[in-house]
């Protein structure tokens, strides 16, 4: 909604122009790295704001008629969804997780697990079997009877929700070399209220709602260049394998490389908001044109087929392609500086990687051919299993992630007031977040146990400056 | 393009500028020691928290509270003075959140408040669905409902209906149980959102007084003036362009805000005046607020913003009512209320935000 950040262009140049020391001390043996290595995080789509609203500005680089497709579909993206018939926004459910984008990428942020109220807000949990038959590995997830794969915990009135899930913590101690002690929350997830009999194999997994912003640019890395650095049989063996997810592209119909999601499961973002407004929301449209109710009780009295347009899903998708990344701050401080250092030395960049260079995406210039730093490279890695969901997911296997990327982790707090991160929200805070890492991964997390109390803080300095 | 070529080139130096966290040693504060009333970034950010975002809070929790016994009383005695008395309570609890709706930041949002107060639509099937059921409605019966059957909208569905024409005797018990439990509901969040900023709760306000001097959400004092502007253009861009606009331009009144009440022209005043109290940093008591900044920096553009956002509400209030039945019978009116708001957005854009962000708060 907010069309005004092109002037901020010429505000920050007054700033430099105005009010700056130009000399400032050098603050460390490393800063001409630094300075090569910061720049605009979204390349030309990269905003200066450190408010709340930092995750929802629209790219600055838009033409007007771009940023206007953009803001309808900032509306949509914000459009609250009711039973049928209705006047406006009609075809919830019957059965759903949330009645509109916002409601769960709040300000265009991050989810997180329930408070003590135990509200399922902005986490869902995906569902499927086991696959007991070698011919379907690779393959979409199982669906399970009366369930799909998605468990929707609400539904309109008179019809059953699908269940609801406790979720419960056990805090378990990890030392750092220098002996201090920090805990990390194991979770354990227990789905209750079932509407049907759950079978025992159940396979669930928990995933919160990631940032929006930046998935554009994300989606304009040519595949090749994410293929590049896959390493699938650890062939340089550095212990970091990198695999790349194919799944099902409805629109081609064929396998695609996967993108999105946390296991990226999802090859475009078409898809992925079509998805979710049909997985998530109950809400059919021309790629999903069957209720996710379809074969359950609960489908019955639905809304003539697709209950949103092409038009809609255009400018979400849109939206979401478009929206700025915000910029990182603080990059002088030798803290930050010192922590960026020690984000290489664990390691952690072999994964996040830091810079990418999108390619010409096509209708989307201010996406195309710019420098960006996301901190990822898109592609599976096995996390080990303190963090696996063990439900595998086209080529990703049950203790395979996608790497997320990293850019504007530092906001999370100012934007959605909480500092849950991974794929559940059980860490508390960065550093919890960092020392989950296993697997592939594992090394980099002991190399972190095995800092300093100062050198720890610092690498916390450089991910709360991204 | 040439032009882009310096954009480009400008912006390279505009983000080592950002980057390398510049002017972060003076403050303002020294420059003005001269005046009477120097601008001080950190009052400011005191005052902007205390005597306008919790004031303003305060407000509504208690305006809330006057609507809840208000439908109470109409529970217990269904008269249409009853009627007419929660009504008014209903408007009267609707100034205060649409003033509020100039700084939608913070725990309103990040603990889902805003949604379960303000959720638009309402969910007619859902709701007609409970009143026809046998459902014990209690006040956890309600709170475990979906936002789009509880908040101002349902509360305003079942006191109003349709403009002013409701009458006591058409209320059902049902519905009446109803408006009390989600009336309760809707207290219980006011209450929330109060508690969150207050000293004594959560003390959101802290964050914001003491940006940049140890706040962790905002780690300068930029950011949080950021937020308020920021804010302010939000809430002045959804006026012009979303509340005005849309049904206006489409014809369409099913689009308008507060259709059951026919106040929505009061809801679009409100949403201004949230402008002007941010702005001069006053809900009841005068703190100090950005206008001291900008008075400080350039006289005559303080004096104009505040011309600009009086005319705003003088001609939103030229509208007649009810603002449903203007958007085709008087479009005129709606088209100078939708400059009138574009001009208050365009100098907080063009002109506000840009000294905000060229100044050097810490």
């Amino acid at each position: 909604m907010m069309k005004y950040l092109n002037f901020i262009l010429l505000v920050y140049l007054l700033v430099f122009i105005s009010g700056c020391e130009t000399d400032k001390k050098s603050d460390s043996i490393n800063k001409t790295k630094t300075e090569l290595t910061i720049p605009l995080a979204g390349g030309d789509t990269t905003i200066f704001d450190a408010s709340s609203h930092a995750f929802s500005i629209p790219a600055p680089n838009l033409t007007a008629a771009a940023l206007h497709k953009h803001l309808k579909g900032d509306v949509e993206f914000e459009a609250v969804f009711v039973t049928a018939p209705a006047e406006v926004n009609p075809g919830l459910g019957p059965i759903y997780n949330n009645v509109s984008c916002i409601n769960c990428h709040s300000r265009d942020g991050r989810g997180r697990p329930p408070d003590i109220d135990g509200k399922l807000v902005s986490l869902l949990f995906r569902l499927s079997l086991p696959n007991n038959n070698k011919d379907m590995d690779g393959k979409p997830p199982i669906p399970v009877p009366g369930y799909g794969t998605q468990l929707n915990n609400k539904a309109i009135y008179g019809t059953p929700a699908e269940g609801n899930v406790d979720i419960s913590y056990t805090e378990q101690p990890l030392l750092t070399s220098e002996g201090t002690k920090i805990h990390l929350r194991y979770p354990n997830y227990t789905i209750t209220d079932a509407y049907y009999p759950l079978p025992e194999d159940i396979e669930v997994s928990p995933r919160v709602a990631p940032v929006v912003f930046g998935l554009g640019l994300l989606e304009a890395i040519p595949q090749e260049n994410i293929i590049s650095n896959a390493d699938e049989s650890d062939i340089n063996a550095d212990g970091i394998s990198g695999k790349p997810n194919y799944v099902w592209d409805v629109i081609k119909k064929q396998y695609a490389l996967g993108r999105f999601g946390w296991k990226a499961n999802q090859p475009n973002l078409l898809q992925q908001v079509a998805s979710a407004y049909h997985d998530d929301m109950g809400l059919t449209t021309s790629l999903f044109q069957m209720e996710n109710s379809i074969g359950q009780s609960q489908h019955t009295n639905v809304s003539p087929s697709p209950e949103v347009s092409d038009e809609i899903l255009d400018v979400v998708t849109f939206y979401v392609q478009t929206l700025a990344v915000p910029a990182r701050r603080n990059v002088d401080d030798p803290k930050v500086i010192q922590g960026e250092q020690l984000f290489t030395q664990a390691q952690c960049d072999t994964c996040h990687i830091p810079t990418h260079r999108t390619g010409v995406f096509p209708g989307i210039p201010s996406i195309s051919n710019q420098t960006i730093h996301p901190y990822t490279d898109l592609l599976l890695h096995d996390m080990g299993p303190d963090l696996a969901d063990n439900r595998p997911d086209f080529q990703a296997s049950g203790s395979e992630w996608r790497t997320p990327p990293l850019w504007g982790i530092g906001l999370v707090r100012t934007v959605n007031g909480h500092t849950n991160f991974l794929h559940d929200g059980r860490a508390r805070n960065l550093l919890e977040a960092v020392l989950w890492h296993g697997g592939e991964a594992e090394k980099s997390r002991n190399m972190t146990l095995e800092m300093s109390q100062t050198e720890r803080d610092a690498l916390i300095a450089f991910l709360e400056s991204l | 393009m040439k032009f882009n070529k310096v954009i480009s080139m400008l912006s390279y130096l505009f983000v080592l500028a950002f980057l390398l966290g510049c002017g972060a040693e003076d403050d303002v504060d020294g420059n003005d020691k001269t005046q009477d009333v120097a601008f001080q970034s950190t009052k400011m950010l005191n005052d902007f928290a205390n005597s306008v975002v919790l004031a303003t809070y305060t407000d509504l929790d208690n305006k809330a509270g006057e609507l809840l016994d208000a439908v109470k009383q109409l529970k217990d005695n269904t008269t249409q003075t009853n009627l007419v008395t929660a009504q008014e309570a209903w408007k009267a609890t609707r100034k205060p959140w649409e003033q509020s709706e100039a700084f939608l930041f913070g725990p309103v949002d990040t603990q889902g408040l805003d949604p379960a107060l303000d959720s638009w639509p309402v969910d007619h099937v859902n709701l007609q669905s409970v009143l026809d059921s046998s459902d014990n409605i209690t006040v956890d019966y309600v709170n475990g409902l979906e936002d789009t059957q509880k908040g101002f909208h349902t509360i305003e569905f079942l006191l109003f209906r349709d403009g002013n024409q409701r009458k006591a005797s058409d209320f059902t018990q049902r519905e009446l149980e109803y408006l009390v439990s989600t009336t309760e509901n809707l207290k219980a969040s006011t209450s929330q959102l109060r508690l969150a900023w207050a000293a004594e709760g959560e003390n959101f306000s802290s964050s914001v007084a003491q940006a940049g001097t140890g706040s962790i959400i905002y780690t300068s004092q930029s950011a949080a003036v950021q937020e308020m502007v920021n804010g302010m253009i939000t809430i002045a861009d959804e006026v012009a362009n979303g509340k005005l606009s849309d049904p206006y331009n489409q014809s369409d009144t099913t689009l308008v805000e507060s259709q059951f009440s026919f106040n929505s022209i009061s809801d679009f005043q409100d949403n201004i005046r949230g402008i002007q109290n941010v702005y001069l940093g006053k809900y009841i008591n005068d703190g100090q607020g950005l206008n001291e900044f900008v008075s400080s920096k350039d006289a005559d553009l303080d004096s104009r913003f505040q011309s600009e956002l009086k005319n705003a509400i003088d001609t939103i209030g030229a509208i007649p009512d009810p603002f449903r039945d203007s958007i085709t019978t008087s479009p005129s009116s709606v088209q100078e209320a939708i400059d009138a708001v574009s001009k208050v957005q365009l100098t907080l854009e063009q002109n506000i935000l840009p000294l905000v962000q060229s100044s050097e708060f810490n």
